[in-house]
């Protein structure tokens, strides 16, 4: 270990003396990967079905979905974009963007898409 | 950094008594760690931990929140990411969480063999049940903690603000958080969790698109936009416009004032050196440099040249030698004379004679009219050398049969790559010809002459212009024409249609009986017709493509003012591309905000905008009025008077503007709505938590070791701490 490293501290020390079970014992290297339960998987667990409705919940409590007309801005510029190219799926302000839009190749056009999570995922 | 990470190991562990508690903010962002009854925490950093390898000890360490890159260079942090023990606002990952919190006692200057301080730590609203009892055993198993309470940031926030007068004891709070926002109804002091609403929409979301948008906008740059930069970027310019298509059309109209609100951050960047033109010393001296290469290269062809003349002229001697040798010696010994030698007959030694007297002939460059003479010596050599095929069949064993064949066969040969010859021969003639009337004519009359030439070749580029692009746009769909209608390049040309509809029918299987494709041999034929399509094309295509070339470079002689039209590429260069082609200017280095100010943090009102499909936050909190259980009168006008923000992202300009507008809309006319903001959006919440804990009563909201394994999980999954004490 260099010198400044050791001196600004910048590495967790691996045994501490306030701890009941240090973290090498709780995970030895190299063997138990422990998978941890995703939040989707810690939900599913939860079975809140089990439990009355009107009791706040993990799940409850998330808001509807939106009421208001969807706002259409253009994915390049951030205009209001009133238009929409089929081709590519992206919607454009004005006659000057479209001409960007169509010159864009298909990666930009995907990533342009994925800040709406509206690209084409292949999985 | 608007935010500094404290992490100076504290030393005064040891003047607090086992009853002080120990105050955590858990919060997605940043893990803040003090002790109770103080006005600021101890210690504050980023809730991230990294796991890479020494570069040269190899081994894998441990770097928790964000650490002086400068000394991050002895590490090889390329497979390792910053990982957080968060999924949206809940902790699942308790491994990571565990390094957290050694880390933090540690810089809190613990010491001793356990955690002797009771805990308060923040959660998220209705937090799973298993995270927090995952979180409790590992306090009271790991570390030794006498006993915990779980809190929400949202709500200590809210009490502390009460308590210093910003709010009243009735209210809503809405919290827009790192990766959540929450907005929660609060009467008489106590959080109505019923009535409360969540939006899986943050801060993080909000740096996130601006980091995507800035990256697509300037893909030059692309490495500069780190996630730390971005989130300065947002912290420093970005605000909330009061009506967003007001702000946009401002900016769409180009007038002085979006100017003004355009904010420009230039790199660092250094104008390439200017190359003086070379001096005439220098020039000269390079002059002279290849002027002696050149020399050197053509003493050496020289001196390549004669010694290849002198090796043929040797060889040619020894064969004339062995010619006059072979006249000379007896009838009987030639067998044996020629064995000794290594040729066969004297046949070959005149052939190969003949061969080496031409190539020394070539060597010297001497014309090649003897050439002509040579092939005529060779044709009546060989009719000398096909004695047997003029003799019939039935007078000849077989051996002499075959050896008939094996001439006939020659013979057909080398008349077949004569009469190749002589065609060749022929065309040359017949272009030399064409060539000389081109001439005349042109001479004739140049103006005339030059513009067919043009419109000839002004139609043949058209013409494989067209050819290409409809090939191109046939294979995919994306299409990257410039010019060109919408309707040449885009539907699929006849030949392509054909093959498809060809495919469909041969593929379909209409289900009655079985499939009978490959029965019949004339079935296969289907693959020959599809293939043959793009054949035909081609050749088309190559033939017209040899005309242009041709034309162009004529065009390239007689004409000084053709410029032949660069073929335009398929693909389009991209603004990465471009600014290899021009030298790089001061503006290609500046990064421009101006639209992305105000519209990454529309997202908050808008999830719809990145693709969520949940309320915005002035809707939010129309539908946390609605789902509060019981209402008497007058508790929504007081809800709705006293709206209390706090959290990370409450702190964008303009938003308390945008908020009370957005409210209005919802509420009905004339009710009261006021918006305050905390007095620190962002340390607010330990500070609440801090009073709390300090308060004598707190004990009691905690619960110990024994409560914790005696009562099970259905007891703490309804442990809720009172707030008002």
């Amino acid at each position: 270990m260099e010198a400044e490293v050791i001196k600004a501290e910048l590495v967790l020390p691996t045994h501490m003396t306030f701890k009941r079970i240090q973290i090498y014992e709780k995970y030895p290297k190299g063997q138990s990967k422990v998978r941890w339960k995703q939040l989707k998987q810690i939900l599913q667990a939860e079975n809140y079905q089990n439990y009355p409705p009107d009791e706040p919940n993990y799940v409850n409590i998330e808001s509807p979905p939106s009421m208001h007309p969807c706002k259409r801005i253009c994915d390049i510029t951030g205009f209001e974009a009133p238009y929409h190219d089929p081709r590519t799926n992206l919607r454009y302000a004005n006659a000057d963007v479209f001409k960007l839009v169509r010159s864009l190749p298909n990666e930009y056009v995907q990533r342009y898409l994925a800040l709406r999570k509206a690209a084409v995922v292949l999985r | 950094m608007p935010f500094i990470s404290k992490i100076q190991r504290q030393s005064d562990y040891n003047r607090f008594p086992s009853s002080t508690p120990i105050v955590i903010d858990n919060g997605a962002s940043y893990f803040r760690i003090g002790w109770a009854g103080e006005n600021e925490p101890r210690v504050v950093f980023r809730n991230i931990v990294q796991r890479p390898r020494h570069k040269s000890t190899g081994e894998t360490v441990t770097i928790v929140g964000d650490q002086d890159t400068a000394l991050l260079k002895y590490f090889d942090c390329t497979r390792s990411g910053p990982r957080s023990a968060f999924d949206s606002n809940v902790v699942f990952q308790f491994e990571i969480m565990e390094y957290v919190l050694d880390f933090a006692f540690d810089r809190l200057g613990t010491n001793g063999s356990r955690i002797d301080h009771p805990i308060l730590i923040t959660e998220c609203v209705c937090n799973p049940v298993q995270s927090r009892s995952k979180m409790a055993e590992l306090l009271f198993e790991t570390y030794g903690v006498p006993s915990i309470a779980f809190g929400v940031d949202a709500a200590f926030s809210y009490m502390y603000n009460q308590q210093h007068g910003i709010c009243e004891k009735d209210g809503l709070a809405i919290c827009p958080g790192f990766t959540t926002t929450h907005v929660i109804p609060f009467v008489d002091g106590e959080p109505v969790y019923k009535g409360c609403c969540r939006t899986n929409i943050g801060g993080y979301h909000v740096t996130d698109n601006l980091k995507q948008l800035l990256s697509l906008k300037y893909p030059y740059h692309m490495a500069r936009f780190t996630w730390e930069k971005v989130e300065d970027l947002k912290m420093e310019h970005c605000y909330i416009a009061s009506d967003y298509a007001l702000e946009a059309r401002l900016f769409q109209k180009g007038g002085k004032e979006a100017e003004d609100k355009t904010r420009c951050w230039q790199l660092p960047w250094v104008p390439p050196p200017t190359e003086e033109p070379p001096s005439e010393e220098e020039m000269a001296r390079k002059a002279a440099i290849r002027e002696r290469q050149g020399q050197r290269l053509r003493e050496m062809a020289e001196a390549k040249r004669s010694s290849r003349i002198n090796e043929l002229e040797n060889q040619l001697h020894g064969l004339e030698f062995l010619l006059h040798q072979l006249g000379q010696v007896k009838e009987e010994e030639i067998p044996s004379f020629l064995s000794d030698t290594g040729y066969v007959s004297k046949q070959e030694i005149e052939s190969t004679l003949t061969k080496v007297s031409q190539s020394l002939r070539k060597a010297k460059g001497e014309p090649k009219a003897e050439q002509v003479e040579n092939e005529e010596k060779a044709d009546s050599s060989t009719s000398e050398k096909y004695p047997l095929i003029n003799v019939p069949d039935n007078m000849l064993t077989p051996e002499q049969l075959k050896e008939k064949k094996r001439q006939v066969f020659l013979k057909t040969t080398t008349e077949g790559r004569q009469r190749a010859k002589q065609k060749r021969f022929e065309e040359e003639l017949e272009r030399e010809k064409k060539n000389q009337q081109d001439e005349e004519r042109r001479l004739e009359n140049p103006e005339l002459y030059l513009e067919q030439m043009r419109t000839k070749y002004k139609e043949l580029y058209e013409k494989v212009e067209q050819r290409k692009r409809l090939k191109t746009n046939g294979g995919h769909t994306n299409g990257n024409s410039l010019s060109g209608g919408v309707g040449r390049g885009e539907r699929l040309n006849a030949a392509q249609r054909e093959r498809m509809r060809l495919l469909t029918t041969a593929a379909f299987d209409r289900g009655k009986g079985e499939d009978t494709f490959g029965a019949k041999d004339e079935d296969w034929q289907l693959y020959k017709l599809m293939s043959k399509d793009n054949d035909n094309d081609d050749d088309g295509a190559d033939e017209d493509e040899a005309e242009l070339a041709r034309v162009c470079s004529r065009l390239q002689e007689i004409d000084p003012t053709f410029v032949p039209k660069p073929e335009s590429t398929s693909l389009q260069p991209t603004n990465a591309e471009a600014p290899s082609f021009c030298p790089l200017t001061k503006e290609d280095y500046q990064i421009v905000l101006g639209v992305e100010r105000f519209r990454c943090p529309e997202i908050l009102f808008h999830p719809n905008l990145v693709g969520i499909d949940q309320a915005g936050l002035d809707e939010m909190t129309g539908v946390s009025i609605r789902r509060l259980p019981s209402k008497d009168e007058g508790l929504e006008d007081r809800l709705t008077s006293s709206i209390f923000m706090t959290g990370g992202c409450s702190l964008f300009p303009g938003i308390n503007e945008r908020l009370e507008a957005g409210i209005r809309m919802l509420r009905p006319c004339g009710a009261p709505i006021k918006v305050v903001r905390a007095l620190d959006p962002v340390l607010d919440a330990w500070r609440g938590a801090s009073i709390y804990a300090a308060n004598l009563q707190f004990p009691q909201q905690t619960f110990t070791r024994a409560d914790y394994y005696d009562k099970g999980e259905d007891w703490l999954r309804r442990y809720q701490l009172r707030y008002t004490l």
